[in-house]
């Protein structure tokens, strides 16, 4: 049974002798032995005594015995059948016991590196194995199975203590539910699996030798003095470093069309087209380190050359006089041309194409020099640069042979980030979860906007080292990263503040306004469920739009939920839809923000997280309602450079009168307002003050009735309180009498202009007594004011 | 059990990992002095001293075909003595190799070998 695992095999004695052996102790000892040998031996021989022959005979079992360590018992290879024990890695295979159980394999995986990597990278604990650890010794079989196929799944070579971990897991009647309760799933166990296997890989192939063409490499190639003053050899600084590892695929694709394209006849130069942050460096990084590999498979006459890196802003920055920019430029490339063996690689080369600040047009001469193809040249720029240049010389962008850079895809970008946290890890002291990735590309996907994939992972995830919990960076890191760095809100509500908040959001909201008690009900269930995780997140937040009579409430609302849940009134940007009557005005509303900063997509792109509060709607021309239908609908917006503006963290909100007089008549009917909601609704549309599908976009229509009188002597106490606020420095508390407030309410009430009305009232009356009466000592400091119907009386004849 | 399972990799895996090892120490040392390279350019001029060529007439030509000889003269002693001074560290390298190789399977041997000397008294002097 290849299941079946035999303590008393020779792979598994050899492992466990190799355990043992493969200590540095040990092998100090074996070391100092053998020399302690041929030290005696040496002795002997001075004192010329034979035993000097046994000695130096015998001095050569240590070293036999070190090379035997070296190359083999520090990794056996597995052996020639597909069975447990020719497949287990020798380290596994050293520690099981004589009848080993699953229980016991759970003692061993903190002993492998494998089960290191898996326990931190996904954070199993160990106490959770054991629980789910068969006791018995026929528990082990299964396990053994199943660790064979998922070796076959994961094309591994051998059985590590990781493989085994998940085997584990797998065995477990119940480990989708225990997986679901660690927010993962089996395919990222093997995802894990994989990634250790090509870390180890990469270790393994670290430690293998470097040939790059030795001491005489360059001896038929030029001097380059000024190109080594003015450039940065990237051969030379990836001969020493990492070796960049190029996915297989589209990047791969691209490395072999620029060996192709340098290695035939033709114009030698590519530009490698592509935005920021979608790898064009590492790409040149790449290409540089297989032509100085002496073992690449590539023509010969591309073998050894140098890629030269110029940098057009400190080569700009050098010329102090406009000629002498072309002349060091010509001097470079000549020299380059000379040499034979340098690549020119000029990134962000639209600076040498366009005039302005630190940048340069030379096209007059890079043009020739390009068109004439002697020179291999490689240029790296965005998109939009090319298009600009192409639009502007087409001579030169014919001249070009143009291989553009996709942004990497999902699978690409974990492939590389799992390639570059080897790099990351070193220079930030950190270990990055395995679920932190997957966090870095969905965050950086949603919220970063300016750079591409795989760049913005790797940015968030350098960012999210500074928030990494005992060293560990998990997901929570990288949310608490893009909060700080992006200002949004992405984490689920935790704490007990959060949730208590969530779930109290109508009571809190009617500490500041009253009434509207359905409006606010309804608003509050669509926050809840986006803290809650339970929303479309292709989309804002929440979109609502607010119908009523002006002062019930609707702006105050959402003020409301821009305190609560985005804790501040500052969080809400507010556009008054009045200004934007005509359709030219559409270019307000996404002008770029250097051009002008209070354009709705500038705001936007300041404030993601933010209650976006559109007043006056039905005012707005048909033509900036239509630019509105793609933020409702899918919470991006274009701006006028053609960015993505993500509103799917704010909740947008547009408020509009439309209809409120016949609100008010119904409300005055005394008929219910939930009943009327269809009816208005539709009587807005046969009436052409809004289309269907502008209406249909939103998530809400929430209709604010007309305030009563009752619910003006509630706004009075809500103004008086804010009073008190004013006046709590002073220690001084004012209060009305009942019938006060309801001479207030007689006086201010005005069914059109619902609650604005009474603010000035009281402001007129209750504000202007307290200050005389402050002004005058007769309120001293400490003391309760209770004013008075007669007071207010005297103040309003 | 150490010592059976030790001498049956000596004499099996162990030795083909020595071969190796040894193919790739030459390799690399190869590589480090190269010798192909140095083979292939031998006479090419050294630095491209002389890229800049010369103009149109006679004398500029003759100046530029001086410097290139110059130029292919001085990369070719530097070659040559490169190249002679890597070769015989290779044949070096391969000489001692190859001992080791041949060497190889009588080298568990020596103890016993000892042994028998001490066995016999032998003395070298």
């Amino acid at each position: 049974m290849v299941a079946e695992y035999h303590y008393h095999s020779v792979r598994a004695k050899e492992a466990r002798l190799a355990r043992a052996l493969t200590n540095r102790f040990v092998r100090v000892l074996i070391g100092l032995i053998g020399f302690g040998l041929i030290g005696l031996g040496a002795a002997f021989i001075i004192f010329k005594d034979p035993v000097a022959w046994v000695c130096l005979g015998c001095a050569i079992i240590p070293f036999m015995v070190l090379f035997w360590i070296k190359n083999e018992l520090t990794r056996i290879p597995i052996g020639k059948h597909e069975t447990i024990n020719d497949v287990l890695s020798g380290n596994s295979l050293s520690l099981l016991g004589a009848h080993p159980t699953p229980q016991s394999l759970v003692g061993m995986f903190r002993k492998t590196k494998s089960g290191v990597f898996m326990m931190t990278r996904f954070g199993i604990r160990e106490d959770v194995l054991a629980s789910i650890a068969g006791q018995l010794t026929q528990d082990i079989n299964p396990v053994f199975e199943k660790a064979l196929a998922i070796r076959k799944e994961t094309n591994s070579e051998q059985i590590n203590g990781g493989i085994l971990m998940v085997a584990l897991i797998e065995c477990y009647p119940e480990h989708e539910n225990l997986l679901k309760q660690m927010k993962m799933e089996v395919s990222d166990l093997h995802q894990g699996i994989i990634w250790y296997n090509y870390l180890y890989g990469l270790v393994a192939g670290a430690k293998a030798p470097r040939r790059s063409g030795g001491i005489a490499r360059d001896f038929s190639f030029g001097f380059i003095p000024t190109l080594q003053r003015y450039g940065k050899n990237i051969s030379k600084e990836r001969e020493v470093a990492a070796k960049t590892q190029i996915l297989q695929g589209a990047r791969q694709e691209i490395i072999n069309k620029m060996v192709e394209t340098f290695s035939k006849s033709g114009r030698q130069n590519i530009a490698l087209v592509g935005p920021y942050g979608s790898g064009r460096t590492t790409i040149v990084n790449a290409f540089a380190e297989i032509l100085l590999d002496a073992d690449s498979n590539i023509p010969s006459n591309l073998k050894f050359r140098q890629v030269f890196a110029l940098d057009a802003t400190a080569l700009i920055g050098s010329a102090k006089e406009r000629g002498d920019l072309e002349t060091l430029v010509v001097k470079l490339f000549n020299e380059a041309y000379a040499a034979k063996n340098i690549i020119i690689c000029l990134d962000n080369a639209h600076l040498f194409f366009e005039d302005g600040t630190g940048s340069a047009d030379i096209s007059n001469v890079l043009l020739p020099i390009l068109d004439a193809g002697k020179t291999r040249i490689i240029l790296e720029m965005d998109q939009q640069k090319f298009l600009e240049i192409s639009a502007k010389n087409g001579a030169l962008a014919n001249t070009l042979n143009k291989i553009t850079v996709e942004p990497a895809n999902e699978e690409e970008t974990l492939k590389i980030l799992q390639d570059q946290i080897p790099v990351l890890e070193y220079q930030h002291h950190v270990v990055y979860t395995y679920f932190s990735l997957l966090e870095a590309y969905k965050m950086s996907d949603r919220y970063i906007h300016d750079v591409e994939m795989p760049g913005k992972a790797k940015i968030l995830l350098e960012s999210a080292a500074s928030y990494a919990e005992n060293g560990l960076v998990t997901e929570k890191s990288v949310q608490m990263a893009i909060e700080k760095t992006e200002g949004v809100k992405v984490q689920v509500a935790s704490n007990e503040a959060d949730t208590s908040r969530l779930l109290n959001l109508e009571e809190l909201i009617h500490q500041r306004m009253i009434d509207q008690v359905e409006a606010v009900k309804t608003v509050s269930d669509a926050l809840r469920r986006a803290a809650a995780g339970v929303r479309n997140t292709n989309r804002p937040i929440g979109t609502f739009l607010f119908l009523g009579p002006t002062g019930v409430g609707k702006t105050e609302l959402a003020k409301a939920l821009s305190e609560v849940y985005f804790n501040g009134e500052s969080q809400i940007v507010r556009l008054d839809l009045n200004e934007f009557v005509s359709a030219s005005d559409v270019n307000r509303l996404i002008a770029d923000g250097a051009e002008d900063a209070l354009s709705l997509t500038a705001q936007v792109m300041k404030k993601p997280f933010s209650v976006v509060l559109l007043d006056e709607i039905e005012k707005a021309h048909p033509q900036v309602l239509t630019t509105l239908l793609q933020l409702l609908d899918e919470g991006i917006l274009r701006d006028a450079k053609n960015r993505e503006v993500s509103f799917r963290d704010c909740i947008v909100i547009a408020t509009s009168n439309a209809g409120a007089e016949l609100i008010r008549q119904y409300i005055t009917s005394g008929h219910n307002l939930a009943d009327f909601k269809d009816q208005f609704t539709d009587n807005l549309i046969s009436s052409g003050q809004f289309k269907p599908e502008f209406l249909n976009r939103f998530d809400e229509i929430c209709l604010f009735k007309p305030l009563s009188k009752e619910d003006l002597v509630q706004v009075i106490d809500l103004i008086l309180n804010s009073v008190n606020k004013e006046l709590a420095s002073r220690k001084i508390t004012v209060s009305l009498a009942e019938d006060a407030k309801a001479l207030l309410v007689e006086r201010g009430y005005d069914p059109r202009l619902g609650a604005r009305p009474m603010r000035r009232i009281v402001q007129k009356t209750v504000e202007n007594l307290v200050a005389r009466a402050v002004l005058s000592g007769e309120i001293a400091a400490g003391s309760a004011v209770n004013i008075t119907r007669e007071q207010i009386e005297e103040q309003l004849k | 059990m150490m010592a059976f399972a030790m001498l049956q990799w000596w004499y099996t895996r162990g030795w083909k990992i020595f071969i190796t090892k040894l193919i790739d120490k030459l390799r690399g040392a190869a590589d480090f002095f190269s010798i192909s390279l140095l083979i292939r350019t031998l006479f090419a001029p050294f630095k491209q001293i002389d890229a800049g060529g010369g103009g149109d007439s006679l004398g500029d030509r003759l100046h530029a075909f001086g410097d290139r000889l110059i130029s292919r003269l001085v990369g070719a002693v530097m070659r040559i003595g490169i190249l002679i001074f890597g070769l015989i560290l290779l044949i070096l390298e391969s000489v001692v190799g190859l001992a080791l190789i041949i060497i190889w399977p009588f080298l568990p041997l020596v103890p016993v070998a000892g042994i028998y000397l001490t066995c016999t008294g032998f003395s070298l002097w």
